[in-house]
């Protein structure tokens, strides 16, 4: 396995161009926490982008931060805290920017945030054989040309490597407070469509933690709203949401992260023993094992939706792919000699 | 070469003939749309369904016709702009909300629905579709997906893109695809967000899922005056210093305030040299911190004037004079030009005097109206074009305000699109190596280059020259500034 270290855009360029130039199959690594989502690829080399850390550009004022894509995520939220302002990426601190951006990754705090993918405004990428691309712009907004951001977003490193990133940031909350409640998914679901505003509402075995955030005021005006369903509500000083995240839960079985409409969460979750529910977002992570799996699809399949692993074995899942000649197009025109990761995105 | 005669004849037998149009009138009327080029059109065809949409698609292409995909023509960059021997696809019949789903927080819509029809039955549910831009009565949802519209809400909750869910396409070989899904995360490539925005050339979208939101519970609009549009424009950097991301931030210079009071009474403060309009959200709390820190930074500002509005009644009429500017300016003369391009919020004013000394160096009369908090301008140059020399002044200066917006680090377009007007400025922001990449999108969606051919991208970027483009040749800029044959201003 051969590794290689680039430290600028051009030296990625350089070793991608040689690596299509050889058919040397490379697999795109950055802080190795999201490595396990994807089918199974077998590759010759690994690049490592971690040493593609540096700020490029951040003004507070303009809520935008420019950021070369090995940065770490606990890097770019000290610098960012030090203004008041957060990227609500929610993911290990040791992951790199880059590689929550490829792998897809979900805040959990997606009810009021968004998704993800909605805060890259630019970025930078070398394709499969070594050519160096921009997309988008360093403003909050712009419709100018194709996003071809949104492609390599989620394309688990097939596409190309994103080298660089404009980031959308928001100010850190006044207050922030997290409220554990006794109960399951259906007063769960309550609590999200009444609270207005809440920051997160994850249904566990254990029971329900809602995040609030906001300003003083309206937290405790929050609070209130929870309350009034679930009197029973204590609040958590300080925890983090969730708790327990999925990459701190025990073991090294299969977890998958499910994506369904909101109301059909019951049906994925329902008889599992280990799993954290993201009401009115329709997001959960769910324990499973080998033999498990396989029934756990089939509920998400009937019920519209996906369940990639996202730890331990199980890659992507069966399933159509909607677009597959897009899809193959796509993949020939950015990774033409075909060495980024053969095999692990969706597309077959 | 395209043979009009068959694809109408076919046309009449898949949508029946009063769906088809190809009689003179109605070919000029399709041969624009609300910008200032002109093309013309062989055909034009007003599906009702989803496969008629997609017989047109197949029709079209069998007997070579481009197709220009069109919702309500409001745009303003040219994208629904026919040229040539084309087959225009109008989806203004296909203007249904076919599903609202509060429980799972989506509503499944027709594309030819104008976007405040939507909200204006969300209303009642307690649900909003939070992008609301100013062309809201008549712009279509489609339409909306195709610039990925803004609008003075999508400060805070994000432009179209973050609202749209799936989209049904008719890809150009006239089959059906849905890209994106119900729940938060799809299979594959996410297709659905580059369909977004792609003003129609990689398919034709026949059914949107969009994302609604609970209203909410509070809302407060604030209006201040300032004798100076470098206030106006510091309050607008200090209140996002202290931590306020409001739901909107509307800016208007003295010359679109006077239009505007003038049409709308909306009660402006006429002798202020800027104005800025200010909606916080959220919960009662929540509104009065947010209201608080606002007030707080137009005051060290020195606003000259203040006013916040008591109840509904009052906020609609703030927004009224805000959001019929660009009609009120056909008071200032009959024709107008009106521009969109964005620039870092900390150069606005730096941006707008440059805005203004270009206007007059040109002679030209420039109101100015924009979305603040995402530093999105939007100069605009009012004018009579029947004045020999004038529309060329105009173009002039357009010219170089799109310059002035991308040399203080800025892009060609926040919401308007690139369409024809502005595809020959691509190459001032992207490389050729960059638009190359962005033609291998598209043609991996229409290989045969049939949708809206000829817009967004400048001639010269083919997805074949991504390598060749490598070496740097700057083959794209060679034909800036022309349009295609067969469309004018």
């Amino acid at each position: 396995m051969d590794l290689i270290h680039p430290r600028t855009p051009a030296d990625v360029a350089e070793a991608l161009r040689d690596s299509s130039a050889s058919g040397r199959r490379v697999l795109v690594v950055g802080g190795r926490r999201h490595l396990d989502k994807g089918n199974p690829a077998e590759v010759d080399a690994e690049l490592w982008t971690t040493q593609l850390d540096q700020v490029i550009a951040y003004e507070p004022a303009e809520m935008l931060a420019v950021v070369q894509a090995g940065m770490r995520v606990g890097a770019l939220a000290e610098l960012l805290a030090e203004n008041g302002q957060e990227w609500p990426a929610d993911a290990p601190a040791d992951a790199t920017v880059g590689g929550v951006l490829a792998s897809g990754s979900s805040s959990a705090r997606r009810l009021k945030v968004g998704a993800l993918r909605d805060t890259v405004t630019e970025m930078m990428l070398v394709t499969g054989d070594g050519r160096i691309v921009k997309t988008g712009a360093r403003t909050v907004k712009n419709v100018t040309g194709y996003d071809l951001h949104r492609l390599l977003t989620g394309s688990l490193g097939t596409l190309g490597v994103i080298t660089q990133v404009a980031l959308k940031v928001r100010p850190w909350p006044e207050s922030r407070r997290t409220l554990v409640v006794p109960g399951g998914l259906d007063l769960a679901t309550a609590l999200a469509a009444e609270v207005p505003l809440a920051g997160g509402v994850l249904a566990t075995p254990g029971g329900i933690e809602v995040l609030l955030e906001g300003w003083a005021g309206e937290v405790d005006e929050l609070e209130g709203a929870v309350s009034a369903l679930a009197p029973d509500a204590a609040p958590l000083d300080g925890a983090p949401f969730p708790r327990a995240p999925w990459w701190t839960w025990p073991g090294d079985g299969t977890i998958v992260e499910a994506a369904v409409s909101p109301s059909r969460v019951a049906a994925v979750v329902d008889g599992s023993g280990a799993f954290a529910a993201l009401a009115g977002v329709g997001l959960a992570w769910v324990a499973t094992s080998a033999e498990e799996l396989g029934a756990l699809r089939a509920r998400v399949a009937a019920a519209g939706g996906i369940a990639p692993a996202v730890r331990g074995a199980g890659g992507l899942g069966e399933g159509p792919v909607p677009g597959h000649e897009v899809h193959r197009r796509l993949k020939a025109s950015f990774d033409p000699a075909g060495i980024l990761a053969p095999g692990r995105g969706w597309h077959r | 070469m395209a043979d009009v005669d068959a694809a109408r004849r076919e046309l009449d037998a898949a949508l029946g003939s009063r769906s088809v149009l190809s009689d003179p009138l109605a070919l000029r009327l399709y041969a624009r749309d609300a910008s200032m080029v002109e093309g013309g059109c062989a055909l034009v065809a007003l599906p009702t369904t989803t496969e008629q949409i997609q017989a047109c698609v197949r029709i079209a292409a069998a007997h070579g016709l481009p197709i220009v995909p069109r919702g309500s023509g409001t745009g303003l960059a040219g994208a629904a702009t026919p040229i040539g021997d084309s087959l225009v696809v109008s989806t203004a019949r296909m203007s249904r909300v076919v599903e609202v789903r509060p429980e799972d927080r989506l509503a499944w819509v027709e594309p030819g629905l104008p976007n405040l029809d939507l909200a204006n039955h969300l209303r009642p549910t307690g649900w909003t579709y939070a992008p609301d831009p100013s062309s809201q009565q008549t712009s279509s949802i489609g339409g909306n997906v195709n610039t990925n519209a803004g609008g003075p809400h999508c400060l805070a909750y994000g432009v179209t893109s973050a609202h749209v869910l799936a989209v049904d396409v008719v890809m150009a070989d006239g089959s059906l695809e849905r890209f994106g899904a119900e729940g938060p995360e799809a299979p594959g490539y996410d297709l659905r967000g580059v369909v977004v925005g792609s003003e129609g050339t990689l398919g034709l979208v026949a059914r949107v899922c969009v994302r609604i939101l609970p209203m909410p519970p509070a809302v407060r609009t604030m209006l201040f005056g300032f004798d100076s549009v470098e206030a106006c424009a510091a309050t607008v950097s200090d209140l996002i210093a202290r931590g306020v991301v409001p739901a909107a931030v509307e800016m208007m210079d003295q010359g679109i305030v006077r239009a505007a009071e003038s049409f709308a009474h909306a009660g402006y403060p006429t002798d202020a040299a800027a104005l800025l309009i200010v909606e916080v959200d959220g919960t009662e709390a929540g509104v009065a911190a947010q209201a608080r820190e606002v007030e707080a930074a137009a005051r060290e500002n020195d606003a000259s004037s203040e006013r916040v509005a008591n109840d509904e009644a009052e906020r609609a009429l703030l927004w009224k004079g805000r959001k019929s500017a660009f009609g009120a300016v056909a008071q200032i003369a009959p024709h107008y030009h009106l521009h969109d391009c964005v620039v870092p919020r900390t150069k606005l004013v730096e941006v707008l005097r440059g805005v203004y000394a270009i206007a007059e160096r040109h002679g030209l009369i420039v109101t100015n109206v924009f979305h603040a908090g995402d530093g999105n301008l939007h100069p605009l140059f009012s004018f009579d074009r029947t004045v020999p020399g004038t529309l060329e002044r105009v173009l002039q200066a357009s010219d170089e305000v799109v310059r002035l917006c991308v040399d203080a680090g800025g892009s060609l377009t926040g919401e308007h699109g690139i369409g024809l007007e502005k595809r020959d400025f691509m190459p001032l922001v992207f490389s050729a190596q960059d638009l190359a990449a962005q033609a291998c999108v598209r043609s991996a969606f229409d290989p045969h280059g049939r949708m809206n051919p000829r817009k967004v991208l400048p001639d010269g970027a083919r997805c074949g020259d991504f390598a060749v483009a490598a070496t740097g040749s700057g083959d794209a800029a060679a034909d800036a500034r022309d349009l295609p044959e067969g469309s004018w201003i």
